[in-house]
């Protein structure tokens, strides 16, 4: 069914569009801008920026479930996609609504294009008048009557048990979110558990957030750090080429990409998985137990000054790096000689090729 | 053998051009003309001529999502894979997939 497929289309596209408002949103809050209420009494830029950010973020809902939809029916996805997450976002039913609400409108669509069958003459009416009015209609009526309410408690019910959360439990939870978000270094564990921190986010539950920025940018500085560590005490650990893939890990971290530590994981899998994750789970368990919160979900380093405890987060990044560096520094083996000359043929990884489909 | 190919994964910023990149040089070391276009979040780069998909003895595409311009291809030969199989091994994608062509 491809649902990791469709699921990964609205998140490409939903990106810029919650980078955008959560920007828009920190601006706006710390010029010392507030959502507007009432338009008739004039109101300031800051103010502007925050009540843009804030409509951007509502937007979220409709763009994921119109994604969605387009993803599995094509166009005529996108109008009752759009349909089917505004009432997700105006019932409270929120990002998990809007996901559903996008799956069950995609089948639906692709279902009433496949099976509609009319006269010659009124073949122009199918996508112009039919197609949109009967799957925004039974769509409509399912997410209003149907789908929305359970997913609006079941929403309710997780953002008050993640705010009800106290002591260990917050460490462990942040533990658990930093350890996975960093274990594959932007691979599918990690994008769960992104997922399940933009959906929060937009529950207002912005702590997980702050935890996904911390783990996505501890591996890259741990490895630095490592590696930092390796020239001032002259143990060599790293490679000429994995030492070029460090400099260029590092800016990349800086801006919350992983994914430049993935050329030394390949090399080095078990050591680089362990040392990253347990470095990330200590600074999201840090993160979570302090109540780091950050209203932006994407962008390093530079939306640090957005976060309600930009020192506290800090703290938390430099030991979850310092972590993970040093379990690297101990743990990794001299490069022998022979490694050094591996490296040059580029060693590929044994992969399952047998179920290649060509169509 | 002459390949074009589309590569478009979840961000758009990283593991998209990362795979452009490893397809490319495994395609040139094995001898192959090939030619990949990028569907990135900042939109579609190296877009592919129709000169070059009518030329193309297969399309290649390492997508995580779906891309657009997809009835480009309509009636050639499609292979479709993660992103992340095009990364970890290149080469080996490419001689699976030219093996295959050649025994059908």
């Amino acid at each position: 069914m491809q649902l990791k497929k469709h699921a990964m289309t609205a998140i490409s596209y939903m990106l810029p569009l919650v980078v955008a408002a959560g920007l828009l949103i920190a601006i706006g809050n710390l010029t010392g801008g507030s959502q507007i209420t009432n338009f008739k009494n004039g109101y300031s830029i800051p103010s502007a920026l925050t009540t843009l950010g804030v409509w951007g973020m509502g937007l979220l809902a409709p763009v994921i479930s119109a994604a969605i939809a387009y993803s599995i029916a094509d166009r005529p996805g996108i109008a009752p996609g759009l349909l089917s997450g505004i009432i997700s976002y105006n019932i409270g039913a929120g990002f998990l609504g809007g996901m559903l609400g996008g799956f069950l409108t995609g089948w639906l669509v692709a279902f009433l294009v496949k099976y509609i069958k009319v006269p010659k003459w009124a073949e122009g009416l199918v996508p112009m008048m039919i197609i949109p009015l009967l799957s925004s209609l039974i769509m409509g009526i399912l997410m209003f009557f149907v789908v929305g309410q359970p997913i609006v408690w079941a929403t309710n019910a997780l953002t008050s048990f993640l705010n009800s959360m106290q002591g260990s439990a917050r460490f462990a939870f942040g533990a658990i979110l930093g350890g996975m978000a960093a274990f594959d270094f932007g691979g599918p564990v990690n994008k769960v558990a992104s997922l399940f921190a933009d959906g929060l986010l937009l529950e207002g539950v912005k702590q997980p957030e702050a935890v996904k920025i911390l783990a996505s940018m501890v591996p890259p500085f741990g490895v630095t750090l490592s590696w930092v560590l390796s020239k001032l005490f002259k143990h060599k650990i790293y490679t000429q080429e994995e030492e070029d893939n460090i400099k260029v890990a590092f800016p990349m971290g800086i801006v919350m990409i992983t994914e430049g530590v993935i050329p030394l994981a390949a090399v080095d899998l078990i050591r680089m998985v362990v040392a990253c994750s347990i470095g990330a789970a200590v600074g999201g368990g840090l993160s979570m137990t302090w109540g780091v919160e950050s209203p932006v979900p994407s962008g390093g380093l530079f939306i640090v000054p957005a976060m309600n405890k930009p020192l506290l987060f800090l703290v938390a990044l430099v030991i979850g790096s310092v972590v993970t560096g040093l379990i690297l520094f101990a743990w990794k083996k001299v490069p022998s000689k022979t490694d050094e000359k591996l490296e040059t043929g580029e060693p590929e990884e044994d992969i399952n090729l047998d179920d290649i489909q060509i169509s | 053998m002459k390949i074009v190919g589309v590569a478009a994964c979840t961000s758009g910023i990283a593991h998209t051009y990362i795979a452009r990149e490893k397809v490319m040089k495994a395609a040139q070391s094995l001898g192959y003309e090939i030619h990949m276009e990028t569907q990135g979040t900042i939109g579609t780069e190296n877009e592919l001529t129709p000169a070059q998909i009518e030329a193309a003895d297969f399309v290649l595409l390492v997508v995580d999502i779906k891309i657009g311009g997809r009835e480009r291809f309509a009636g050639k030969k499609v292979v479709e894979v993660p992103t992340n199989t095009a990364i970890k091994a290149p080469t080996k994608l490419l001689q699976a997939v030219v093996d295959k062509l050649q025994a059908s």
